[in-house]
Order: C-alpha cells, then sequence, then structure tokens
C-alpha cells in the first residue's frame, strides 16, 4: 500500500469517484435532453400561458450540460477535495501519517488523483453530453467541445487548488469547501469587471460555451493566471502544512 | 558509553499563556525503555509529539538518532474503509520499505490482530484500533518507538501482551514510552522520567526513584498486649523521628533505614513485650508518584 494506492482506494472505496461522475454523468444526458424537449416540457408546465423558448441547438444543448453541472458539480468537487485535501482534521490520523511520511509525499497523490478524478469526470461527462446531443438534436462543435472543456478541466484543476490552500488554513472539511466556494463565487463577480475579467480562471468557465458556439481562442490570460495562481496555492499550501503543529 | 538514542535539553514549548513544557533535559539510553510518567496535563503528550515531529519547540534541542522511528498516538485512528492489513502495510511500505511484507503479518499476529487482519478498520473498538497503531508502529523494526499510552484502551490480557511486546523490543529498540499507569511502567520500564506542570522532577531508574525520595523508613512493630510501655521507650530513643500506636500496631520512623534497622532491634530486645510481627513498611511507586507530583 503506497500513498498513490491510498488515494485510489478512498476515491473507489468511499465511493467519492462515484459521486463526481454520477452528478457530471446525470447532467450530461439531462442537458441535451432537456434543451430538446424544453418546448414540450414548458407547454405542459405553462398551464396555457404562451412562453416563447429557444429552438433546440447543441450549442443550448451543451450550454445547458455545463451550466447545470457545474453549480452542484464544483460544491462535490470542493467536499470530496476538502475530504483528502483537509487530513489535519482527524490529529490522530495526521499523526499517523505526518509522522511516516512528508508533506509532498502526502499531498502529491491527493493534489493529482483528485485533479484528475474530479476533471475527469467532467471531461467524461461531456463527451457523454456530446454524443447524447449529436443523437437527439445535431453534432456540436467537436474542436470547441474538446478545447472549451479541457479549459473547464483547467478550471477545476484550479478549484482543488485552492481547496488545498484553504485546508492549510482552516482544519476543518466544511469550512474548506464552504470557503473555497466562496472564493470562486467572489472570483465570478470580480470577473464581471470587464478590466480584470480576461484575466481570471473565471474566465474559463465561459469559455465552453463560447468555443462551442464557433468562437475566438481568446482566454490565454485566464490560462496563464490559472495555471500560476494553481501552482502558487499549492507551493503555498505545501509550506503551511509543513510548519503547522499537530 | 554510546551516546543517548533521545535526548533533550532545556526543551520549552509554551502554548500561548500555558506552559507546557519547562527547560526539559533527558536522556534515553540506546536498547532501553524510559516510562515518562506524570499526571493528565503534565506535558507528556507534548514532549512525544516534539519528539515525532508533530510539534515544534518554543526553546531548546532535542535528538532522536534513529534511522527509523515508530509513533503510536494516544487515540489512534485510520480511514476506515481501510482493512487492518492496508494499514500496516501503508506503514511498512512508509517507514521501512526494505522490509518484506512477510512481517505485516507478522506483526499483526504479535498485536492478536490475525483473525480480522483483512477487516475494515471502521467497526473496530479502541482497543482493538490501539493494538493496530502499535502494530503499524512496530513494523519494519524501528530503531526507536515513541509511544503515547499504548496500552490505555486494552483490557488487562490485552494490556499484558502489548506490555511483553514492550519488553521484548528491549535492547533492539529505544522505546519511550508515556503512561499513568505506574503499574505498566514498573513491569517494563529500566528508567522513568516523571513531568510535572511540564517539568522533570525525576528521571532516573525505578528502584532509586523509590530508594532516594527524601521520606522517612519506618517499620510496624505488632505487639501482644498494651503497647503503651513500648511507645514511650521508643519515643525517649533519639534516633526515631515518629512513634505512632494504632491498635496493636506501632509504626516506628526514622531518619535513616540503617539506623532503624540497627537501633529498633536493639530496642525492642530490651523492652520486656511480647512481639508478633516485625516489617518494614515498603512504599509503593504509586506513592512515590503522588508525593514526588503533589
Amino acid at each position: 500500500m503506497t500513498l498513490w494506492r491510498l488515494e485510489v482506494t478512498r476515491l473507489i472505496r468511499s465511493y467519492r469517484i462515484w459521486i463526481l461522475v454520477g452528478i457530471f454523468g446525470f447532467f450530461g444526458v439531462l442537458g441535451p435532453l432537456t434543451a430538446r424537449f424544453l418546448p414540450e416540457i414548458v407547454d405542459r408546465l405553462g398551464g396555457g400561458a404562451e412562453i416563447t423558448v429557444p429552438d433546440a441547438t447543441p450549442e443550448l444543448a451543451m450550454a445547458q450540460y455545463l451550466g447545470n453541472a457545474l453549480q452542484l458539480g464544483l460544491l462535490a468537487i470542493a467536499f470530496v477535495a476538502a475530504l483528502a485535501l483537509a487530513f489535519d482534521a482527524k490529529p490522530e490520523m495526521a499523526a499517523f501519517l505526518r509522522t511516516r511520511a512528508t508533506i509532498p509525499q502526502i499531498l502529491t497523490p491527493r493534489y493529482v488523483l483528485n485533479m484528475a478524478a474530479s476533471a475527469g469526470s467532467f471531461l467524461l461527462a461531456s463527451a457523454v453530453a456530446f454524443v447524447v446531443t449529436a443523437v437527439m438534436i445535431d453534432v456540436p462543435n467537436v474542436g470547441g467541445t474538446i478545447v472549451g472543456s479541457m479549459l473547464v478541466g483547467l478550471y477545476i484543476c484550479f478549484a482543488i487548488a485552492l481547496t488545498g490552500l484553504f485546508a492549510s488554513v482552516v482544519r476543518g472539511v466544511p469550512g474548506t469547501a464552504l470557503l473555497t466556494i466562496g472564493a470562486l463565487i467572489l472570483l465570478s463577480i470580480v470577473g464581471l469587471l470587464p478590466a480584470v475579467g480576461p484575466w481570471l480562471p473565471s474566465d474559463l468557465v465561459g469559455s465552453y460555451d463560447a468555443l462551442i458556439a464557433g468562437g475566438d481562442f481568446v482566454y490565454w490570460r485566464a490560462v496563464a493566471t490559472a495555471l500560476v495562481l494553481s501552482g502558487a496555492a499549492i507551493a503555498v499550501s505545501v509550506h503551511r502544512m509543513e510548519h503547522r503543529e499537530v | 558509553m554510546s551516546s543517548p538514542a533521545v535526548a533533550t535539553g532545556d526543551l520549552t514549548k509554551q502554548y500561548r499563556e500555558t506552559l507546557a513544557l519547562d527547560a526539559v533535559s533527558l536522556s534515553v539510553r540506546r536498547g532501553s525503555v524510559y516510562g515518562l510518567v506524570g499526571p493528565n496535563g503534565a506535558g507528556k503528550t507534548t514532549l512525544l509529539g516534539i519528539l515525532s515531529g508533530l510539534r515544534r519547540q518554543t526553546a531548546g534541542t532535542f535528538s532522536v538518532d534513529a534511522a527509523r522511528i515508530g509513533v503510536l498516538s494516544d487515540t489512534p485512528s485510520f480511514d476506515s474503509w481501510l482493512t487492518a492489513h492496508e494499514v500496516v502495510d501503508l506503514s511498512r511500505s512508509l517507514n521501512a520499505p526494505d522490509t518484506e511484507d512477510a512481517a505485516v503479518d507478522h506483526v499483526l499476529h504479535l498485536t492478536g490482530l490475525s483473525d480480522v487482519a483483512r477487516r475494515k478498520v471502521g467497526g473496530f473498538s479502541r482497543g482493538m484500533l490501539q493494538r493496530l497503531g502499535l502494530a503499524a508502529a512496530v513494523v519494519g523494526e524501528p530503531d526507536v518507538l515513541l509511544l503515547d499510552e499504548p496500552a490505555a484502551a486494552l483490557d488487562p490480557a490485552g494490556r499484558r501482551e502489548v506490555l511483553d511486546m514492550i519488553t521484548a523490543l528491549r535492547g533492539t529498540s529505544t522505546v519511550v514510552f508515556s503512561s499513568h499507569i505506574l503499574d505498566d511502567v514498573q513491569q517494563v520500564c529500566d528508567t522513568v522520567g516523571i513531568l510535572k506542570a511540564g517539568q522533570i522532577v525525576y528521571e532516573g531508574t525505578l528502584a532509586e526513584l523509590v530508594r532516594n525520595t527524601g521520606h522517612d523508613a519506618a517499620y510496624h512493630v505488632r505487639i501482644r498486649g498494651s503497647g503503651d510501655g513500648l511507645v514511650g521507650v521508643l519515643r525517649s530513643c533519639e534516633w526515631t523521628t515518629g512513634v505512632e500506636l494504632d491498635g496493636d500496631v506501632i509504626t516506628v520512623s526514622a531518619s535513616s533505614a540503617p539506623v532503624l534497622e540497627r537501633e529498633l532491634m536493639r530496642c525492642l530486645a530490651r523492652a520486656d513485650v511480647p512481639i508478633v510481627s516485625v516489617a518494614p513498611i515498603e512504599r509503593s511507586l504509586e506513592d512515590v508518584f503522588l508525593e514526588v507530583t503533589q
């Protein structure tokens, strides 16, 4: 049993990987379906009132997927990552690991495998949404879907790096997860400012819809910021945890 | 003489207003079993925490001269979805990767966990977790073992097994273990360090501790009939520091055990009183501990 295998075992036996795959997968199917049948749904629920809904397009279907999946998905990602990264929450467990391995040895598999599981779940569900959309409506923009999915995957990795940072600030799992969600919401609000928006990682979320709709790739600044901030968050979390007493 | 396996010099730890350790200096001989005893809040866990690298000292120095250190916290806890075998195997791969896999089964057997080795630890009792923690600490035969209350949660049989394990490690590993169960300390330790309010108030062998703690030597003399006459005789002797009569038992104290042993017998021989028995009052480690820490 190595620390890498420990992390894989944690993801599988505690059902966390299935929670992530389940949430994203569910919306991967639901998003295109609701886009396809939106007129019928509105008609049934409308109670006779006349409501105009947009035509079902591949862009709308993929946007439905992202919009629904990322809300609940980010919450799940923050909690799953916090459960792994806030390992000082239980001092006895922390003592077992800390007296046998260095903080980088403990954290590396937790960061890498949680990023892989979370971003991988999103990418997998994005592929599901693509296939369902192609079958039900029309084939979405392939290049836009791939690049957009990868950029959102990067944003998810940034969110996990942020979770690690907060795990080094507070000890509890709920506190770590909620601080992460709060910081992501704050970044999204700040991102509304035109001057800073393109520089913030939250801009990567918007890339998904825009690239599938055929927009240009204008996200280098957000990519660079996400990479730099993720690296910095991880470095700070390692430093802080190395100096934290249990 | 070889250098100590564990040593501290004026080790101090301050938690805001509380001085948890106050210039603690101790030395643990290589291959010995060192008992760290003291009342609750004396600083035992803090001291072990610093030695195991989980906490940092405010001042002072310490050294743990070992390639491998095994650590057991006072209430060990593990991921509930791991099996007992996986917990010990994880410890082996981290602490002693060159050790063969068979060592895992061996220590699980030693700690009495062979039958539950493949069970997830989520359902383990506190005693079983303590055994598992000990198994994870000793796998790979560490040079130094730091054990915080290793037998606290165990039933008498389990405690016996754990103490036997610690005794068996003497000579191959250096063991520092904290305990408030003096009987455990008495059974396995070569040396004890008594902590009181963050200070080492005694360090040495148990025999020296019992012998040298500044207390009068005393004997019980059981007599038949009235003891008033003998009490009067004894009180008139200048070497006695205390003579008390309680029923048919006289308690005689003197500042020096050899003087008491020599003079008491002379006195009794002179007195015309039937003597039933004469016995020294043995002071237990607990008596001494309470005396030192109060």
